[in-house]
């Protein structure tokens, strides 16, 4: 098992009135999985996410990565972001290298390392070349390759696709999976939130269904399509239909 | 001339797209399919026909041999694919045989303009020269330093 989020609930507070947000989240992510969670807007996905990197704290329960509590700055889980977060005044390499000095990898290394995942993701032209001058498709592939650079064992990744172009969306999922396919490749295991119902089914081996706020695991599905997935194939409508009934 | 006004990321996003539907799929159902109007995904299709990799018939999209061949490649032989068609584009062409005649094979991004305004007529040259820049650099043909303000021919690899 690579990790375990455990009885995780979240309150906040507004107005002196307590909201639950998360109620008593538990599942396991083993190697191989590619998790995507979803469920209707408001309903905590995002909040799950970021507290299974460590980046927020549950009100109570725990989140374990290798058996130990996850830590904000645990290096082998990375993170993708709708928005990209890419600093505007550091070029393409610059902005991977970041990530990489925050590990105390030494400055050659890090353009070494840099640039085979600027290559893994098809970036190869585009190193010196600022977030401003890019396409949201080749922005989100920065945010890949930072990802990807600092070696994780897990990926999370927060509707990655979400803010892009339906056919830029499209073949960027395509080299995603092409990615995830090779077993030299980092991650071991990937969760990735989305709003998005057949963007999971194209993607994901599991799917974790969340209900309305607040959100709990409604259903855990194996989705057993074999890949490469076609979206205009009947079963993985069946299988887009199944996730739907069990959202609304 | 008309340019599509279309990022390489796009185009590939449509042959996968078609490719699903099992290599031929028609231009409005698959602007459906994708929630766009038809004139939002033609120049995706003008982009595609433009490289050779599709051929559009009565408003079928159909894939050619050359991007049934680029669809099974990985993401560094895809690169090394679109490399040969955008060289084959007769304004890419020329702009490369312009910068093999300019000093350091450089030329301002002002001149680059007034050059590809010869050959593209219109008030948004500006997002022209950001698509032309998208599909050089993904080709490895020719860069773009937006310091200097210059674009410049790079190094055969």
């Amino acid at each position: 098992m690579l990790a375990e989020i455990r009885s995780v609930s979240k309150t906040y507070e507004s107005d002196g009135n307590k909201i639950l947000a998360l109620d008593n989240i538990n599942f396991q992510v083993d190697d191989n999985d590619f998790i995507c969670i979803v469920g209707p807007s408001g309903c905590g996905k995002s909040t799950l996410l970021r507290i299974i990197v460590g980046l927020e704290k549950p009100t109570s329960g725990e989140v374990f990565f290798k058996g130990e509590v996850i830590a904000a700055d645990n290096p082998k889980v990375a993170m993708v972001f709708q928005n990209f977060a890419l600093f505007p005044w550091f070029t393409v390499k610059e902005n991977i290298k970041l990530a990489l000095e925050a590990l105390g990898i030494k400055e050659k290394e890090q353009d070494e390392i840099a640039s085979k995942y600027i290559k893994a993701v098809g970036l190869d032209g585009f190193e010196r070349v600022y977030p401003r001058e890019l396409s949201g498709g080749m922005k989100q592939r920065v945010g890949f390759a930072r990802a990807l650079a600092v070696e994780p064992v897990l990926l999370c990744m927060d509707e990655p696709f979400s803010s892009l172009d339906a056919l830029t969306s499209q073949n960027l999922k395509d080299d995603l999976l092409m990615l995830w396919a090779e077993k030299n490749m980092p991650p071991d295991a990937v969760i990735m939130v989305t709003h998005n119902v057949e963007e999971a089914v194209y993607l994901a081996n599991r799917i974790i269904i969340l209900s309305p706020r607040p959100g709990k695991v409604m259903a855990d599905l194996k989705i057993e399509l074999t890949r490469p997935r076609n979206r205009k194939d009947p079963e993985f409508y069946r299988w887009v239909d199944k996730v739907y009934s069990l959202i609304v | 001339m008309i340019f599509p006004k279309v990022t390489i990321s796009e185009i590939i996003g449509l042959l996968e797209a078609v490719n699903d539907a099992g290599g031929v799929e028609d231009a409005a159902r698959l602007a459906g399919d994708f929630d766009l109007e038809l004139d939002e995904i033609l120049p995706s299709i003008d982009g595609a026909e433009l490289l050779g990799f599709v051929e559009v018939k009565n408003g079928n999209i159909e894939l050619t041999a050359d991007a049934k061949m680029f669809l099974e490649m990985g993401i560094r032989e895809r690169k090394k694919i679109i490399r040969d068609k955008v060289k084959g584009v007769e304004l890419i062409k020329e702009l490369r045989n312009k910068l093999l005649e300019s000093d350091e094979q450089r030329m301002k991004k002002g001149d680059a303009i007034k050059f590809i305004n010869n050959s593209i007529s219109t008030n948004d040259i500006e997002s022209y020269f950001r698509i032309i820049i998208n599909w050089t650099r993904h080709a490895g043909l020719i860069g773009y330093n937006s310091d200097a303000e210059e674009i410049c021919l790079l190094a055969e690899k």
